[in-house]
């Protein structure tokens, strides 16, 4: 078992594209370590990095407390788990299995029976001798993860392994995937696009955004506390309500409506200021006809979403969601108000994007001070 | 259903009719004639032979046979023209892999040339080619002046040679191998050749446990009608092989045309015949297990 230490690498291609942009980043020894971003974001570079596949172009990489910056990907301990599997379609699923033992010159009987114990451990064990166009996509993900647990790695790199699964056996597999890296304790960072996979399966997730990242935490602390509006923008099933306010008389002046400043931020912000109001579709709770308090508006859309529907409600110059359960589901063109729940507004600069916090003030103050 | 059946027939009566007319038969009647059977439609053939055996009804005679393959000039030939196959296939291979191999893993603008540049000469003319490939290693050609130079006082002659004979069919083959198994290459996604670097497979164990298993088709096909066309050419041995002992495409034109003996010239065509269709044979097979093994006939 082992941690991952990055600190400053970087990935730059060939023209100047610059993939990776100086991360420090540590992974805890045992740690189910999400990378998460939208495309082009620079996540599966970082993986590829990890790897070994791709070779980086600055700063040092550790696993295990091993520098591994310039080893070659077979010399790192790490297996990968590719998006479309990249199992090999001339063997069979047990060589399939067996081929990094293959390799490390293990002999062909004890590589075999290693090939069959850990294709029993994940219900493969009638399979064996098939080849993977014979398989299901779920069987092709469960070789591929034999494949990489065979050799007892200390790291698993996992690229996107749910995305060829259809939404059913995708939800199962995540389960499975959860069960079986808890099970074997071996440290794993995940490359998703997906941001529900991230928060049901990483212990800790970082969300990267040009190759930087933006936040790291767990997945509550990020979705109830995005860091900035990028992840507050990216993180969540319905996107965060993101709305430009004006500090006034110990309020927040909205164009859609005046609510309260939080409590915990009262002394960081001053009148006149102007931020961004950050507050999530499900920590609203409507209410039919207009109040003094809370945000207000028509209803111009209403998207049902099974036991829930989000509501739009516009004003004149503004737009916001609410969550709100299927049997309160407004008419189309009503009034309705919108009262943010006890702790859940978020304020964010307008200029930088960035959370406003005691800890962030704290932080920004030695700065200041020392320019 | 019926009527899908019988559009489908239709569709491929015509190519069959024409393979039927054009290959089939030809064969049939070459098989035929060179068993004695000199009438029916041997026989305009038949009227220019100068010395021929008959068959006296029946499946035939095989006194043509004992005649050319008895002769030790012949049997020289059909060495000569194994022996110039198996090299020039194995040199084919071996340089096609390793310019496909190059192709494949390295994206440099070096690459991209070589890949434009290996697939030349398959726009030159075959006849062309053999004249330049002829005058090149000429004794007053390029190759001997360009080792003088170096100081290689006595450089070999290798026009009218046998060397010079494999030397051509190699330029003339290579780009077809190369056009096969480049495309055979590039259908190998990267990510299988990355899970075997991410296994810890070297460049030579990637390539020897992952590629080449999964280009075995190209391969095949490369090699196969690599051999055929090497097997039955006529150009590249005429123009820079020696005048004896030759290849059997050349014994055949001599038999035919220098000594009107067009039945010799058949049991020389269908001797070559026999042994492309041993190579035809391990095309076939090799196919149909690649198609089972990727569960296409299961």
């Amino acid at each position: 078992m082992a941690g991952i230490s990055m600190n400053g690498l970087s990935k730059v291609y060939p023209g100047g594209v610059v993939a990776v942009d100086r991360l420090d980043l540590q992974v805890e020894d045992g740690e189910f370590f999400a990378l998460l971003g939208p495309s082009g974001c620079g996540k599966t570079t970082l993986l590829r990095t990890i790897a070994g596949l791709e070779q980086s172009s600055a700063g040092s990489l550790s696993i295990g407390g091993r520098v591994v910056t310039d080893l070659p990907p077979g010399d790192r301990n790490v297996a990968m788990v590719f998006q479309d599997y990249a199992l090999f379609p001339h063997m069979t699923v047990a060589d399939n299995i067996a081929y990094p033992l293959r390799i490390q010159k293990v002999g062909r009987t004890e590589r075999r029976g290693s090939a069959e114990e850990t294709a029993n451990g994940l219900s493969l064990a009638g399979l064996l001798e098939r080849r993977p166009a014979e398989l299901s996509g779920g069987q092709q993900q469960r070789v591929a993860l034999a494949r990489a647990i065979v050799s007892r790695p200390s790291v698993f790199l996992f690229d996107e392994p749910l995305s060829n699964l259809d939404a059913r056996l995708r939800l199962e597999a995540r389960t499975f995937l959860k069960r079986l890296q808890k099970e074997l304790g071996v440290t794993t960072v995940f490359v998703t696009h997906d941001q529900a996979e991230a928060l049901a399966l990483a212990d800790r997730m970082a969300i990267m955004e040009h190759g930087r990242i933006r936040q790291i935490g767990s997945p509550r602390e990020v979705f109830a506390r995005p860091a900035n509006t990028f992840v507050a923008n990216f993180i969540g099933s319905t996107p965060m309500n993101l709305l430009d306010a004006t500090v006034a008389d110990g309020s927040l002046h909205l164009a859609c409506g005046t609510i309260p400043v939080p409590a915990d931020v009262r002394s960081l912000v001053h009148e006149g200021d102007t931020l961004v109001v950050g507050i999530r579709p499900e920590y609203l709770t409507m209410t039919p006809g207009e109040h003094d308090d809370g945000l207000r508006g028509t209803v111009s859309v209403v998207e049902n979403l099974g036991t829930y529907a989000l509501v739009t409600l516009e004003n004149e110059a503004q737009t916001f969601g609410v969550v709100t359960g299927e049997a309160d589901e407004p008419a189309l063109g009503a009034r309705c108000s919108a009262v943010p729940q006890p702790g859940r507004v978020l304020l964010y600069g307008a200029e930088d994007g960035e959370l406003i916090t005691a800890e962030r003030t704290e932080q920004q103050e030695p700065a200041e001070a020392a320019s | 259903m019926r009527r899908a059946n019988a559009l489908g027939l239709a569709m491929i009566a015509l190519p069959m009719l024409v393979i039927t007319v054009f290959i089939g038969l030809p064969i049939v009647l070459a098989v035929a004639f060179s068993l004695g059977h000199t009438g029916g439609p041997n026989s305009n053939l038949s009227a220019i032979a100068q010395h021929e055996h008959k068959s006296n009804g029946g499946l035939g005679t095989t006194a043509a046979y004992h005649e050319v393959l008895s002769d030790h000039q012949n049997i020289r030939d059909l060495i000569v023209t194994i022996v110039v196959t198996l090299i020039s296939v194995i040199a084919v291979l071996v340089a096609s892999w390793a310019v496909a191999l190059y192709l494949r893993l390295s994206g440099s603008r070096l690459a991209k040339t070589f890949a434009a540049l290996s697939v030349v000469p398959l726009f030159i003319p075959v006849v062309i080619a053999s004249y330049a490939i002829r005058q090149f290693y000429n004794g007053d050609g390029f190759f001997r002046g360009l080792a003088h130079h170096a100081g290689w006082s006595n450089p070999p002659i290798l026009s009218s040679t046998t060397a010079g004979i494999t030397l051509g069919e190699i330029w003339v083959s290579i780009p077809f191998a190369v056009l096969m198994i480049s495309s055979g290459l590039a259908a190998v996604p990267d990510a299988l050749i990355e899970a075997a670097r991410d296994a810890g497979a070297s460049l030579a164990r990637t390539v020897r446990t992952i590629l080449v298993p999964m280009c075995a088709i190209p391969t095949v096909i490369a090699v196969t009608f690599t051999a055929i066309g090497i097997l039955g050419s006529f150009t590249v041995p005429y123009l820079t092989g020696p005048a004896s002992p030759n290849m059997l495409g050349v014994t055949m034109q001599h038999y035919f045309s220098a000594f009107a003996e067009p039945q010799q010239a058949e049991v020389l065509a269908v001797v070559v015949f026999v042994i492309a269709s041993l190579a035809a044979v391990w095309y076939v097979r090799a196919n149909a297990t690649a198609a089972r093994r990727s569960g296409a006939t299961s």
